[in-house]
């Protein structure tokens, strides 16, 4: 395991693009294989959940390093955006429905997340000041 | 053969424009620039064109879907890297999260029955507050439609970033944890891209937020439906 990563760390900083394809297949196969797991011994958790809780148990371990990792699972997460998109264009599908639901989907959804946001901003500012008082 | 061509055209549209439309964001940062919602208005002018079919839409474009898995995966490299800060404020950042995605799901679910909406409808807006592949995963076990849920998350996303900004304005938070909470919790993402705008720490908190309360709607949608049947 210390080889291989000395190995993906020089790959890194020779050819940080073929180090970051490589990062990113290993986190496909993970989760494919994660998939398997939890499909075969029908886990009643999803099995990209159940591959990100063994990753994260092995990055706390520190049997997996996470310098070999963070390029690859960094571009995952910036293009995420392009992997809704096809999901998104399901709009098609709908749009009887969204053309009778539609406005009152978006006020649910403008006033819900104004919500959202202003309870937890506000309780979130008065659990830290509560600590930070009781710190003092 | 020409089903084909069709297919493959989409996904090359749907690659390429994704690809073209991203440096507009980069060099003017405004909701109305985010590829969340240009990639689409593209897609959809040129449905238009080529005919709004979405099965023939889907057919190449699923395996970028797919990719969502190993995405949801990667979330597990951010936690580790802000382990610190969990463990310094797991109090405020527990009360957030929990206190958030009960607000998310009771407004959702009070809103829309008070709006009179289709059972569907309303079950695909539960997890409308974070971030899409853990929406997409908590809709199904929910009863909601999947893709249903990937566009309110996409409103959300587009909406949240715009009234994060004026509520940020509005009410009187002193700490990067509360602005930060704010963001991840309400606008999972794109609330996460435009914290990192306001503060580094601010940026931190929020996609940590995201990414817990994300896990907190998964972990939960099935003892969720058990109760909404």
């Amino acid at each position: 395991m210390r080889t291989l990563h000395a190995r993906m760390r020089l790959l890194a900083w020779r050819r940080p693009r073929a180090a970051r394809a490589l990062q990113v297949l290993l986190l496909v196969l993970f989760w494919l294989a994660c998939d398997r797991l939890a499909a075969a011994l029908r886990l009643p958790l999803p099995g990209s959940v159940l591959a990100l809780g063994l990753l994260l148990a092995l990055l706390l371990a520190g049997a997996v390093p996470a310098a070999s990792l963070r390029r690859g699972a960094d571009w995952l997460l910036a293009e995420m955006l392009l992997f809704f998109i096809p999901a998104v264009m399901a709009v098609w599908r709908h749009l009887p429905l969204l053309r009778q639901e539609g406005g009152r989907i978006l006020l649910v959804i403008l006033l819900g997340t104004a919500l959202v946001m202003a309870s937890t901003a506000l309780l979130v500012d008065r659990v830290f000041r509560w600590r930070a008082r009781r710190a003092r | 053969m020409r089903a084909e061509l069709l297919s493959l055209a989409w996904l090359l549209a749907t690659v390429g424009g994704y690809y073209l439309l991203k440096p507009l964001y980069r060099r003017r940062p405004r909701w109305w620039t985010s590829p969340l919602l240009t990639v689409p208005l593209l897609l959809l002018a040129l449905g238009l064109l080529l005919g709004a079919d979405y099965p023939a839409y889907i057919r190449d474009t699923h395996w970028l879907v797919l990719m969502l898995g190993p995405a949801t995966v990667a979330f597990a490299l951010p936690i580790h890297r802000h382990r610190r800060l969990i463990r310094a404020h797991w109090p405020a950042l527990l009360a957030g999260v929990l206190g958030g995605s009960a607000v998310a799901m009771a407004s959702a679910w009070g809103l829309a029955t008070l709006c009179g909406l289709d059972d569907a409808v309303r079950r695909s807006l539960l997890p409308r507050s974070v971030t899409t592949p853990l929406a997409m995963l908590a809709s199904a076990d929910l009863g909601g439609v999947p893709e249903l849920t990937a566009l309110f998350v996409v409103i959300t996303g587009v909406a949240g970033v715009a009234l994060g900004e004026l509520l940020l304005r509005a009410l009187p938070l002193r700490s990067a944890l509360a602005r930060g909470a704010l963001f991840g919790v309400g606008a999972h993402g794109a609330g996460t891209a435009r914290a990192y705008d306001v503060g580094m720490q601010e940026g931190s908190v929020a996609s940590l937020a995201m990414v817990l309360s994300g896990l907190l709607n998964v972990l939960l949608a099935p003892a969720l439906a058990h109760l909404l049947r």
